[in-house]
């Protein structure tokens, strides 16, 4: 009695195992959970030349605010450092004595049309004209980790026309 | 020796003028990841090279690791996390299995691919059937 359940114990081990170790294969294939802590670094670079001529560093897209404003806002630097803002696929509305300034995009001013004059900004100039690509110089030195957002503002009516928040190229 | 500036001066002028008439490569579309329940999160950037090559290059990029993880361009706007694209049946184009789940990557486009049909880039998790981030292009 006892020696006929031990063999049938030593079969069903057997059993379990035949069954079991593919069910668990396929599970680990299945979803690989070594992968939630094992990351896979690459660095490739890029595969064409880079040097000379300006590199794209912030880019963001306009948002319309007080009045519909598009188009790309696109820091570069050039070879000796400096840096200049270019807008392209610009479009605002026309305004009163409108400037583009660099301003924080956290700033609660931006968060409604008008800024009651108190945007702590950069005024990189007036606005060369409401449609087109156009550029402007940033001072030498902004902090762009501070200021990191392009703003199109009347400063006659204090109205925020158009935002676009400045994210790593 | 006359002769010698001769050969050096057409030479220089040569190099001069195919050197000219090399262009370089241009970004076309850009855009940024996201996707919080896989935590992903970059730039997708997509380039002409000189030759008229399409390619697609990934900046700055993070997401989580995981089985037969692949990128791939999607005919949509946008997707939402863990989209499901074959249910959805939307038109996905391979570009290649995710090299790493971090750092900067690029990857080829097929010639002649539409730009203005596929207009998301999507991480795409191809034994599940779920996006695990996606970055809608823009105009550069």
């Amino acid at each position: 009695m006892t020696i006929h359940a031990s063999t049938w114990l030593v079969r069903r081990k057997w059993i379990l195992a035949a069954v079991g170790l593919p069910v668990l294969v396929a599970l680990w294939w299945a979803f690989r959970p070594e992968k939630l802590w094992i990351n896979e670094k690459v660095n490739e670079a890029v595969p064409f030349d880079t040097t000379g001529g300006p590199q794209p560093i912030l880019t963001g897209r306009f948002e319309g605010k007080s009045q519909q404003t598009s188009g790309r806002a696109t820091i570069y630097q050039k070879s000796g450092r400096e840096e200049y803002l270019r807008l392209s696929d610009f479009t605002t509305s026309n305004g009163g004595d409108v400037h583009v300034l660099l301003a924080r995009s956290g700033d609660q001013s931006l968060a409604q049309d008008a800024s009651k004059g108190d945007l702590d900004s950069v005024d990189l100039g007036s606005l060369k004209g409401i449609q087109g690509d156009q550029d402007y110089d940033l001072p030498r030195a902004t902090d762009l980790n501070k200021y990191d957002a392009v703003v199109v503002y009347s400063e006659q009516s204090h109205a925020v026309f158009g935002v676009a928040k400045l994210e790593p190229f | 020796m006359f002769r010698t500036i001769q050969i050096a001066g057409a030479l220089a002028m040569l190099t001069c003028v195919t050197g000219f008439g090399q262009e370089k490569a241009q970004a076309l579309e850009t855009g940024t990841f996201h996707g919080k329940v896989h935590n992903t999160s970059g730039r997708a950037t997509i380039y002409k090279e000189a030759d008229g090559r399409l390619l697609l290059r990934l900046t700055n990029f993070k997401t989580s690791n995981g089985p037969d993880v692949h990128v791939v361009l999607i005919a949509a706007k946008d997707a939402d996390d863990d989209a499901n694209f074959l249910k959805s049946s939307t038109e996905k184009l391979e570009l290649g299995a995710l090299k790493g789940n971090e750092g900067d990557q690029n990857y080829d486009i097929p010639a002649g691919t539409d730009l203005k049909k596929f207009q998301t880039v999507s991480i795409y998790c191809e034994r599940f059937n779920a996006n695990f981030g996606a970055a809608p292009l823009q105009k550069f």
